[in-house]
């Protein structure tokens, strides 16, 4: 007989913050290929068009604002009253459920590794490994940013990140740093919304849903 | 009753005049100090065809330059007339020369060349009549009469390595760092004109076979940096005047370079800037948007990463800098240029990977399709090797 025991996986508040996440990281990849590839407007009158300086607002906009979302989720994941789950990102330090995890994904074994931890080992290195870059798109995207203006908060953000880019070598590596890290992200968002349909089809224990419920159905075979 | 803004001024205006007075001090102890003046200055001047009046205009545009208020103006004149006591020791390494040259060849001399025209040279590798020991005795003589109080000037970088010997010089055989460790430790202040000296430039660029550096780096000394390729006069000349009105080095960035030249980037006041915001770019050169000025963001214009005020003091008389002539910015004033910097004439996510034709954007696709097809196959094969598991689900629901 089998029975499927309900567990809240998800605060509310992970759950806001993923998708935020989601939305923020749309319209900064959208935005951000434009201003590193524009095409140009010819209709008009130069004075009236303004369409990169307002692509721009939307990058700066969205940027500034996975800044927070991040300063939240980092928040969240050491002072969370549901569930602070930093020590899960470091869930791949666990050599044996490593092991388990590859001898899954190879079709070596029909085990999953245990769930010790709410990541699985690998799943846990590549969040640690998103938010490390998702860190350095917002601390190369502050420091581009603050290059430009001189007043208000990015100027004063500008100042505790310049040492960032003399130590760099430059906005120019800044800038390239910045797009290969965004090819990254392109990279983890595939295989993370995969891997997430191909839980949720294998287990069916509601693994998509989970994101937005926060529930997800335990089976066991008793 | 006093507003706030009134407190404001009236603070700004005692901070004012107590810089004033401090200038005025210090180039009084100055010509107290200093060897006598090479040259008159006015009548330098006079013989160059240059009027007081063009003086005076001068004196305006260099105070307002210099970012201070229009008082300092006397000052700054002042401050001019006693360029050529102040004595200068240049030395030239791994270059072209290309720095001395923009400054001492101008179309029709004016204040800031015919400045450095009466320059007090104790001793300057390629303009000097003197050569092999009596060049060697010049520099000796140099450093021991002005102990302390010359400016040194360095144009190139030093090749490290070897220990130093891809560059000796002078009839002893001194290699460039002995050569620079030994002036520079007696001088007043050090003053790297172009970038080579300031930042290694091409000589520092991969592969670099000599291991050449800048002179801050290969020495682990302050330096003041005036960056480009070369280099703006009026900045030299401004900081020479600086030193001259202040007694001591302008502010630097945490580069080295003056914070009065080097402040904004090219981008923030370039006159195509309109262009760069209406998304108005030139695709390819020579075509309609190019003929109409726009924007040159596309064709791998550096100004958005580039610190400096090209575009305001411009070349050649203010004729005009490269961006009004209708090409990118090569963003020549920053540290790691040549490297960084490439390609010059496309957008740096252009940038190639270890040769070749490929860049950022093709591995990215590539990457991202080889993802989604291994994704796809790994799913389709995890689907397979389940199936049982998956027909029991479907079982277990119907009981």
């Amino acid at each position: 007989m089998e029975t499927i025991t309900p567990k809240k996986e998800w605060s509310a508040a992970i759950r806001l913050n993923h998708w935020l996440r989601v939305i923020c990281i749309s319209f900064l990849i959208i935005t951000g290929l434009y201003i590193a590839e524009p095409y140009t407007i010819e209709k008009g009158w130069t004075g009236e068009k303004m369409f990169m300086a307002e692509v721009r607002f939307w990058h700066i906009f969205f940027g500034m604002s996975i800044g927070l979302l991040f300063i939240w989720r980092f928040y969240l994941s050491f002072f969370s009253r549901f569930h602070a789950d930093w020590q899960d990102f470091l869930a791949w330090t666990n050599w044996t459920n490593v092991k388990q995890e590859l001898r899954f994904y190879f079709l070596l074994s029909k085990e999953p590794p245990e769930a010790k931890y709410l990541f699985d080992p690998l799943q846990s290195l590549s969040y640690l490994g998103f938010m490390v870059m998702l860190f350095g798109l917002i601390l190369t995207g502050t420091i581009m940013m603050g290059a430009g203006y001189d007043q208000g908060l990015t100027a004063l953000v500008y100042r505790i990140v310049k040492p960032v880019e003399i130590w760099i070598g430059g906005l120019a590596t800044i800038r390239w740093i910045h797009h290969i890290m965004m090819w990254g992200v392109i990279l983890f968002m595939a295989i993370h919304v995969n891997m997430a349909f191909l839980h949720d089809y294998l287990f069916k224990e509601g693994t998509v849903s989970s994101m937005i419920s926060g529930t997800l159905f335990h089976r066991s075979h008793k | 009753m006093e507003t706030e803004g009134d407190a404001y001024r009236r603070k700004v205006k005692t901070q004012y005049r107590e810089l004033l007075s401090h200038c005025q001090e210090n180039l009084d102890r100055m010509e107290g100090e200093l060897p006598k003046p090479r040259v008159n200055l006015h009548e330098e001047l006079t013989s160059q065809g240059i009027s007081r009046r063009d003086f005076i205009k001068w004196t305006s545009v260099t105070t307002a330059l210099l970012m201070l208020p229009p008082v300092f103006k006397p000052l700054v004149a002042r401050a001019a007339e006693q360029f050529s006591r102040l004595p200068v020791v240049w030395l030239h390494f791994a270059e072209c020369t290309g720095c001395s040259e923009a400054l001492l060849r101008t179309s029709y001399p004016n204040v800031d060349s015919i400045l450095l025209d009466t320059i007090s040279l104790e001793y300057h590798e390629t303009l000097m009549a003197a050569a092999g020991h009596q060049a060697e005795q010049n520099l000796e003589k140099a450093l021991a009469d002005f102990n302390g109080k010359f400016i040194c000037v360095v144009e190139g970088a030093l090749p490290r390595g070897l220990d130093g010997k891809y560059l000796t010089l002078g009839p002893k055989g001194k290699t460039g760092i002995a050569l620079a460790r030994e002036v520079t430790s007696k001088a007043a202040a050090v003053i790297c004109i172009g970038s080579c000296a300031s930042f290694g430039n091409v000589q520092a660029a991969k592969p670099n076979p000599t291991d050449a550096a800048s002179i801050g780096w290969a020495l682990k000394i302050q330096t003041v940096n005036i960056a480009g390729c070369p280099p703006n006069p009026a900045n030299f000349v401004g900081t020479v005047l600086h030193y001259l009105l202040f007694g001591g080095l302008p502010a630097l960035d945490s580069l080295g370079r003056p914070i009065w030249a080097y402040r904004m980037r090219i981008h923030d006041y370039c006159e195509r800037r309109p262009h760069y915001d209406a998304a108005e770019y030139v695709e390819e050169w020579g075509d309609m948007a190019a003929a109409k000025g726009w924007c040159l963001y596309k064709m791998g214009c550096k100004g958005p990463y580039t610190y400096g005020n090209c575009g305001k003091v411009r070349f050649n008389d203010a004729v005009s800098w490269p961006i009004m002539a209708g090409h990118g910015c090569m963003g020549c004033t920053e540290p790691g240029f040549w490297d960084t910097m490439a390609p010059l004439e496309k957008p740096i996510d252009e940038k190639t990977l270890g040769g070749g034709e490929k860049t950022i954007d093709t591995l990215g696709v590539t990457l991202l399709g080889a993802t989604l097809a291994g994704i796809g196959a790994h799913a389709g094969l995890m689907a397979v090797k389940h199936r049982d598991k998956l027909h029991i689900y479907e079982t277990s629901h119907k009981e």
